[in-house]
């Protein structure tokens, strides 16, 4: 008699090193059989060794350059830059602003002149269009995800909630928070990217002279 | 044990972002070691398998700021390397169709004939697995995991994963049939 080709709730409970009352004896010799060929395919595998740890952080190193520094990294990379006219005003603002505290007299000492011309944060403020939201809030690479984030407010137009602020020269990515349960992309953001896990997240861009996002 | 061999994952993550990239090297280690053997497995070749995983790190390390939980990096990094796992082994069975000789083939030649002959079994049979329960076999039976283990890396249930292994165990035992037949 040929023996059923599946095996039973008793042969994979036996399988998984449990216990069984009753497992007839063809399907435990076949169980077996599979023990000793998996057994047999596992102590033979020669997997990669230590050599690969070598060979993959000589990459990671030449990728980082000699800083090391992201921030730095960033500051110098010459990159592309698309500046939408209400995030130039806000970006304007602060430039005037540190103009402005650089330019009063002061007892304490100047700012360098490149720290003063290369401004390493700007203001920028988020958007999101969320009617029927109770609450809203923003998290990314800039708060190291960290829920529930930065909160956003209800504005005058009604379903807007906004939120501006403060992001470092550099590629951020970002999600709002919705009612502290869904992670929702920015409909509006120029790029999205995959988070490794199935999922996007928001990108954007923020340069010495301006933030680039569409 | 160095003081940063004791570092938790998401401590690194946090500092690699910050510039400290050479801490790269103790994540680097820690999921080789943990890992190596479910990607020779799951690709069929050492040498292939060096190759995603090599690629699986470059590209974790170019995403790892789009790691939205540094404390669950290792399931993020998993991810990762399964994808890559899988399209490596793609491009692997294209290369074995143009050659005409494969990897069960090469075993076949190096070993004993009984031993080789289980392996290059077990080996065939697991590339007549879908991708899932190939991982989850591999999981379970190469590598000894718990199935609660393989629902935190897999991001799935456990009785979902062990319907996986069951299937996986009816069409290796199959194979193995067919074998002794």
């Amino acid at each position: 008699m040929t023996e059923p080709r599946a095996f039973s709730s008793d042969g994979q409970r036996y399988l998984d090193g449990e216990p069984t009352e009753t497992l007839a004896p063809a399907e435990r010799a076949s169980a077996d059989r599979l023990t000793r060929a998996v057994t047999a395919y596992a102590a033979n595998l020669r997997a990669p060794d230590a050599r690969l740890d070598r060979v993959v952080m000589r990459r990671v190193l030449a990728e980082a350059g000699p800083t090391h520094g992201g921030a730095w990294r960033w500051l110098l990379a010459p990159r592309m830059v698309r500046v939408r006219p209400a995030v130039l005003a806000i970006a304007a603002a602060a430039v005037l602003l540190l103009w402005w505290v650089s330019a009063r007299p002061a007892a304490a000492p100047l700012v360098p002149a490149t720290a003063a011309r290369v401004p390493d944060t700007v203001l920028v403020r988020f958007e999101l269009s969320a009617p029927d939201a109770h609450e809203v809030s923003l998290a990314g690479s800039f708060n190291r995800w960290e829920a529930p984030g930065i909160p956003l407010r209800r504005s005058s137009v009604p379903g807007l909630w906004t939120v501006t602020v403060p992001l470092a020269v550099g590629e951020q990515q970002y999600l709002f928070l919705v009612d502290g349960n869904r992670w929702i992309p920015d409909p509006t953001a120029h790029a999205q990217v995959d988070d490794g896990f199935g999922r996007r997240n928001s990108v954007i861009v923020v340069g010495p002279r301006g933030v680039a996002r569409s | 044990m160095s003081e940063r061999d004791g570092l938790a994952d998401g401590e690194i993550v946090r500092r690699i972002l910050d510039g400290e990239t050479h801490l790269f090297e103790v994540l680097i280690r820690r999921y080789r070691t943990e890992f190596a053997r479910y990607a020779t497995a799951l690709v069929g070749d050492t040498d292939q398998a060096a190759d995603a995983m090599q690629e699986a790190f470059i590209r974790a390390y170019r995403s790892l700021a789009s790691c939205r939980d540094p404390q669950r990096v290792k399931a993020w990094f998993f991810r990762i390397l399964t994808n890559q796992c899988h399209d490596q082994r793609a491009k692997l069975r294209r290369e074995v169709s143009l050659n005409g000789q494969d990897a069960t083939a090469r075993d076949r030649a190096d070993a004993g004939v009984e031993r080789a002959e289980l392996r290059a079994a077990i080996t065939r049979a697991l590339t007549q697995l879908t991708p899932e329960q190939r991982e989850a076999f591999v999981l379970r039976h190469v590598d000894g995991k718990t199935y609660e283990e393989m629902a935190v890396l897999l991001d799935t249930g456990v009785d979902a994963l062990k319907m996986r292994v069951y299937r996986a165990r009816d069409a290796l035992r199959q194979h193995l049939e067919h074998l002794h037949d």
